[in-house]
């Protein structure tokens, strides 16, 4: 028995990648609908805090990801940009993050497709061009944004648009929110949130979920999505279902492979240390 | 986006991730070639992101189409720090940088005092508010106070100023205690983020595999395999060489 669990506890790491390759791709060709049980409250907060605001209200959205991030992320954007258009709200989107313009320009053609169609661009919503240094981009903001931002994305006079009407700084808008995979989010609580004194909401990877707690507690964030499940919850609660939802099926049997392998380890390691 | 270049980017797309995850299995030269394309490729990205949306419309525009030479003053400021380049005039840079000294710090020196420390403890106190006790919200009291000893015992362990036992070396466990019960809701998260984007690989593997595009994940896939069955043939030593080794 023992020269047995030596042999499995030498096992080839190359075996462990295939197994999760397989759990993985079992649920992208076989979809297993897995219930998703526990909405977060913080995705809760957010979505009651964008549920709250009247048609017309002014949503500021900054997607500072790149595509290392863009399956935790970009279903967290669609789904607030979903459940905005739903709500009539004007969305400006822009974003401090170089890697982003591609992902955002993927977003600009779905909005017209599919995300909401019967939106019109320089009405309903408008997307920015990409700004190096952030931190002056976001203290502007809170002053004249029309400084930094006299065009939009393709070179059109921003002021004039009917979707900026009676918006010169962030004082002027409803809520604001960054989905991001960096430290952005920080930088946007401190040097425009907290400074101007608006509304902030956040969406982040999961790995960086946990330190935004404390800006949640003190309601420096209105409300967090954090990673795919953040994702998914939001989609659940606006009743879309879209990448997110689809990822959980394999996050979950991931998961439960990670708690076997490490039950069944530690299961050994008694076993050979005790018995 | 025509069809052709749909395709065409669904190919590379399928190839570089295969290539990379083929690390996986052992290294090889696909996985070098398509990590130097990574570098390369963000690079530029960023290059003809900047050019076409921020140089362009906010430097050369301006000067030479509505004369305004206000914008050479920053754009002369960020070019003194390239000179960092060449010793003989690298002393330029020093203005650059100043500037950005000064004015980073006078921008995040009060600002992060403000957000995270001082409405941090803010936040700490306020369950503690007799406005908040006479809510007679027990939970939040609760809260108030695990958050209250987590945060003064951690501190307590990252203050070496005094020896660690009695009191404060009992303070000093509870705090790893609540560190331990961070650092594993950060690795659980961690894993999840981790296999979040697994995931999101694979599902576009899975959709570049469709004969849209032509099979290609299936075709790139097979052609991986039979490079690594005929390195390995190629590669092996001969049986008397391995004997005698």
């Amino acid at each position: 028995m023992k020269n047995t669990i030596e042999k499995i506890l030498k096992i080839d790491r190359r075996l462990i990648f295939l197994a999760l390759t397989l759990l993985l791709v079992f649920p992208i060709v076989r979809p297993l609908g897995l219930p998703n049980k526990n909405i977060g409250n913080e995705v809760k907060a957010l979505h009651d805090k964008i549920e709250g605001l009247p048609a017309g209200s002014f949503l500021m959205l900054s997607l500072d990801y790149d595509p290392a991030t863009r399956p935790e992320l970009h279903p967290q954007a669609v789904a607030v940009i979903k459940h905005a258009f739903r709500k009539d709200l004007r969305i400006m989107i822009l974003t401090l993050n170089a890697g982003a313009t591609g992902l955002i320009d993927e977003i600009g053609e779905r909005i017209p497709k599919d995300i909401a169609p019967s939106k019109k661009y320089g009405t309903d919503y408008v997307i920015l061009p990409y700004q190096p240094n952030p931190v002056a981009v976001m203290t502007q903001l809170g002053m004249d944004m029309f400084q930094i931002y006299d065009k939009d994305r393709d070179g059109a006079d921003l002021k004039s648009m009917p979707v900026m009407k009676g918006i010169r700084n962030v004082k002027d808008m409803q809520l604001g929110m960054c989905i991001t995979g960096t430290a952005m989010l920080d930088y946007w609580v401190a040097y425009t949130a907290d400074k101007f004194k608006m509304p902030f909401a956040g969406g982040t990877t999961a790995v960086s979920q946990i330190g935004y707690a404390p800006y949640l507690q003190t309601g420096q964030l209105k409300g967090l999505m954090g990673g795919m499940k953040g994702a998914a919850d939001y989609e659940l609660l606006i009743g879309e279902k879209e990448k997110g939802t689809a990822g959980l099926d394999a996050l979950s049997l991931a998961h439960i492979m990670v708690i076997a392998l490490i039950v069944v380890a530690n299961i050994m390691m008694l076993w050979l240390k005790y018995l | 986006m025509s069809e052709t270049m749909l395709i065409f980017g669904g190919w590379v797309a399928a190839g570089l991730t295969i290539f990379l995850f083929s690390f996986l299995y052992k290294d090889n030269p696909f996985f070098k070639t398509a990590e130097h394309l990574y570098l390369g490729a963000g690079m530029g990205w960023v290059f003809q992101t900047v050019l076409f949306q921020t140089w362009i419309p906010k430097v050369w525009d301006p000067l030479t189409k509505q004369g305004d030479w206000t914008v050479l003053v920053p754009t002369v400021l960020g070019l003194t720090l390239v000179t960092q380049f060449f010793p003989r005039v690298s002393w330029l840079s020093r203005y650059g940088f100043t500037f950005i000294m000064g004015y980073g710090s006078g921008l995040v020196i009060p600002l992060t005092i403000s957000t995270d420390l001082l409405k941090q403890i803010g936040g700490t106190m306020a369950p503690f508010m007799v406005s908040e006790i006479n809510r007679g919200n027990i939970w939040s009291l609760v809260n108030g106070s695990i958050i209250a000893i987590g945060f003064i015992c951690v501190l307590f362990y990252f203050f070496f100023s005094v020896e660690h036992k009695g009191a404060i070396k009992k303070a000093s466990n509870i705090g790893i205690y609540f560190l331990m019960l961070y650092f594993g809701a950060a690795f659980g998260n961690t894993v999840m983020g981790r296999f979040s984007l697994l995931y999101g690989r694979f599902d576009d593997l899975y959709k570049y595999s469709a004969p849209k595009y032509f099979y290609a994940t299936h075709v790139i896939l097979a052609a991986l395999v039979i490079y690594f069955i005929v390195d390995h043939f190629r590669t092996r030593k001969p049986a008397v060489e391995e004997e005698a080794a």
